[in-house]
């Protein structure tokens, strides 16, 4: 209970700061003890500090797929087996060959130790970034995310947001009209996911519509004025940062010139943030829920640089 | 402090919802708005609130003016500050997910300063009673707790105009008499203007300073609740004994109502007419039925007979829907058994049980998925596997002839719940399971719906229905069956179950009225007419 409670004060942003770090991590892991290290710490975090809500009832979830890249991998590992001369075989399975007209491909043969490891440690490495990817999911509230957007995308994030309340209402509208739809019995000659969709789809539009008036009804859609001119130059300065940012990655990604391309990816995310920031003045709301980063978020935050900065020199000097 | 000037709109010239509609709403006043269903009482306090026409499509024509400013072209949000506007399902309508955030939505819309809105919220939870409530969940609330959240925050932001379309409709009949109430003393206390929409006329017509009625020609007319009622055809038994009796003026309240009555001198009054039962038809024996962890219904015996009209009353949330289905096997039992005229229905496929067992359930519309009215029938005859336009000919018998092509989504309730009674009657099963029949017809309609249910059960028919509609019940059930958490803690003969006696609040307006043994009913005491 006490550890919830902590869990709820930190802001939603450093549990994506601690997921992305163990994700990093787990990355550039080279053992199975790192991999299954980082696989535990994200899944004791999760379990520790999840609330009782929708979004923090995926662990199963996300145990499952983990599992199952793991799985897959040394299934692959098997069936396509490329062991070398040397290594010490562990099981012996019968060789063949399948040609497509393309190449010989052999399939199965002897399955040496090195490469169920290697299988092994390139799956524990995908799965600790999916478990990482699950310490985020799982831990930060989407709400209070969405609510720390920045005011140009307020709209889109209450969309959002409200989306994610009429999720649970979707599915007790399936249910009710799937039982409804039985009492009439079923036709020869209609599909019954028509029967199903229709009154669904129905219902859903019908509640959008309603929530749409409410909403607007409660002040929703009041602006601040703000100048044509304002207008246009964020208008165009988005379109310039975006416009340097794709010649940025592009030259960054031909390997033409490393600073060159910085530079202007630079340039251009400058020049997106304060076409966001002009956009965001029309956007004259306030909020009740004090998203402020409290002492605990900075020494998270400095904990995951420390990590970083740790894991980056070491990988560094193994290389 | 609201004010309509010539307001007309609609879908098309030739039929507006709304006729030169002009009112004046003075401050502090509580006005009830009642009209038959679908006569357009929604469309006129969207108009007031500026939803009509921006969130419906339409023509409107004429002014808007609130608060003394004219509002005539803005949109709903231009006005919110004044305006607080709450919906029929206040849970369709909520933005947040926590009762806090929910009473801040308006003010962080209005760009209210952090800690003026803080204390803000908790003077709307204060002057409503809800500051228990700050940090609950939405979801986890009642129907009625729901609704008075949804009031609260409709009036977080200062507004002193409260619009409210048909608060109670969803609730049971204790919670809805309660936040009437509740509506009421908040008018008072907080010097609001309320308008509301309300079917159930009687539950707050003495409580109000105005009514507004909305005539099916979209005209629209402002008075004294007496004069207004006077020939008000949409009313409740309480309205409509004033009317026949010719008391001028018309009484309000049933205390009023009942001395006057005393003073009557009126022939014996009727006896309710029941049929002769027949065998034994629906016997259910220890019904019990679990969700995950709670148990809806436990462990209920019931036996139906032939021509027998049972309802089932309780709180919500006391089992009443859960038994209806768990009879009818959409609902798997976790112990008991059902059986119909002696046979039991364990093992049967669902559409086996139809032939035993039609079912209306609450939203009867899920059932209607078919683009027109005469494809719904071809659909009808086609399942069930009867000769062409046998459901178009029941459906009749149950509403007046329709024009084919129509949309069934755009007929009205009433037109909706025959569509779906013909769909599920043309199977000719023994027994009809309805799950609140009522719910959003007017006065008119229900005794329409009444009428049907009585021919059918004089047809050789078993009727079982759900309902928290006194008045309903007592024109149509011969037995009442009442539940509290899944339990069945009454089963008496409707002049019983409905009967005047000190304490019980089942009791017809009738019943307290006349304060005669057995007598529930209009009709019992004066002739029809």
């Amino acid at each position: 209970m006490m550890l919830t409670d902590a869990a709820k004060r930190v802001h939603p942003t450093s549990w994506w700061l601690i997921a992305i770090t163990l994700a990093v991590v787990a990355g550039s892991a080279s053992s199975l003890l790192q991999t299954g290290l980082i696989a535990l710490a994200s899944v004791a975090l999760i379990l520790l500090f999840r609330e009782d809500a929708p979004w923090a009832r995926s662990l199963g979830f996300y145990l499952s797929i983990a599992a199952a890249v793991v799985v897959i991998r040394v299934l692959f590992r098997i069936v396509f087996s490329f062991s070398g001369a040397s290594d010490s075989v562990l099981i012996e399975l019968p060789r063949y060959q399948v040609n497509f007209g393309l190449g010989a491909i052999e399939l199965l043969g002897n399955v040496s130790a090195q490469a169920m490891l290697g299988a092994l440690l390139d799956g524990s490495r995908l799965a600790a970034i999916i478990l990482a990817i699950a310490v985020a999911n799982t831990l930060a509230n989407p709400r209070k995310l969405l609510k720390s957007a920045p005011g140009a995308l307020y709209e889109i994030a209450t969309s959002v947001s409200v989306a994610i309340n009429l999720a649970p209402q979707l599915i007790e509208s399936f249910a009710r009209v799937r039982r409804a739809r039985a009492l009439r019995g079923q036709s020869a000659k209609r599909s019954a996911l028509m029967g199903l969709l229709i009154p669904v789809l129905e219902d859903t539009l019908e509640r959008s519509l309603l929530l749409a008036a409410s909403m607007d009804a409660r002040g929703f859609g009041r602006r601040a004025q703000q100048s044509v001119r304002e207008l246009i130059t964020a208008r165009v300065l988005g379109l310039v940062g975006l416009t340097l940012n794709l010649i940025g990655v592009f030259i960054l990604l031909s390997g033409f010139s490393a600073p060159l391309a910085l530079g202007l990816l630079l340039l251009g995310l400058a020049s997106a943030a304060i076409s966001v920031r002009i956009t965001s003045r029309r956007n004259a709301r306030t909020s009740i829920a004090r998203s402020r980063r409290t002492a605990i978020d900075y020494a998270l935050l400095a904990a995951c640089a420390v990590a970083l900065v740790a894991n980056f020199s070491w990988a560094v000097t193994t290389i | 402090m609201i004010s309509l000037k010539n307001f007309t709109f609609g879908y098309n010239s030739d039929e507006p919802k709304l006729n030169r509609v002009n009112l004046d709403i003075e401050a502090s006043s509580f006005v009830l708005v009642c009209g038959a269903t679908g006569s357009g009482k929604s469309t006129l306090l969207k108009a007031m609130v500026g939803l009509v026409p921006h969130f419906s499509g339409g023509v409107a024509s004429g002014t808007r003016v609130v608060d003394g400013i004219d509002f005539s072209r803005a949109m709903p949000h231009e006005s919110a500050h004044l305006i607080g506007f709450v919906n029929q399902q206040p849970e369709g309508a909520f933005v947040a997910d926590t009762v806090v955030e929910e009473l801040a939505f308006a003010l962080e819309q209005l760009a209210i300063d952090r800690d003026e809105m803080i204390v803000r919220v908790d003077r709307a939870l204060e002057a409503t009673g809800l500051t228990h409530l700050r940090d609950r969940k939405l979801i986890e609330l009642s129907g009625g707790q729901q609704q008075r959240v949804a009031i609260a925050a409709a009036l977080s932001a200062g507004q002193k105009i409260l619009i409210l379309d048909e608060p109670t409709s969803a609730l049971d009949p204790a919670a809805a008499t309660e936040l009437l109430e509740f509506i009421h003393d908040l008018c008072r206390t907080q010097n609001l203007t309320a308008i509301i929409a309300e079917h159930r006329i009687e539950r707050l017509v003495d409580l109000v300073d105005q009514v507004i009625v909305v005539n099916s020609d979209g005209s629209v007319s402002m008075g004294a609740p007496e004069t207004q009622l006077q020939n008000f055809k949409f009313v409740p038994p309480l309205i409509e004994l004033g009317q026949r009796l010719n008391w001028q003026p018309i009484s309000l309240s049933i205390a009023d109502a009942s001395a006057r009555f005393a003073g009557e001198k009126l022939s014996e009054p009727k006896k309710i007419a029941h049929l002769e039962l027949g065998s034994k038809s629906v016997e259910a024996s220890a019904v019990t039925i679990d969700y995950s962890n709670t148990r809806a219904v436990a462990a209920v015996n019931l036996t139906a007979h032939i021509g027998e009209v049972i309802a089932v009353v309780g709180e919500n949330g006391s089992g009443k829907t859960s038994l209806l289905w768990g009879l009818q096997g959409g609902k798997k039992l976790s112990a008991g058994s059902v059986s119909v005229a002696g046979r039991s229905l364990e093992g049967l496929s669902a559409s086996a049980r139809l032939d035993h067992l039609a079912m209306v359930p609450q939203q009867a519309a899920d059932l209607l998925f078919m683009p027109t009215l005469a494809e719904e029938f071809a659909q009808s005859d086609e399942i069930a596997g009867v000769s062409p336009s046998t459901t178009a000919t029941l459906f009749e018998k149950f509403s007046s002839r329709l024009d084919p092509a129509i949309h069934p989504r755009d007929l009205s309730c009433g037109q909706q719940l025959a569509l779906v009674l013909a769909i599920q009657l043309v199977k000719d099963a023994p027994v009809v399971l309805l799950d609140e029949p009522t719910r959003g017809l007017d006065y008119a309609a229900k005794k329409q719906v009444a009428q049907v249910l009585r021919q059918l059960a004089s047809k050789q028919k078993t009727l079982i229905f759900a309902s928290h509609d006194v008045e309903f019940i007592a024109q149509t059930a011969d037995r009442v069956i009442e539940l509290s958490a899944g339990r069945i803690v009454s089963d008496l003969p409707v002049e019983a179950a409905l009967g005047y006696r000190p304490g019980n609040v089942l009791a017809s307006q009738i019943a307290q009225i006349t304060k005669l043994d057995s007598v529930i009913a209009l009709q019992q005491v004066v002739a029809d007419g």
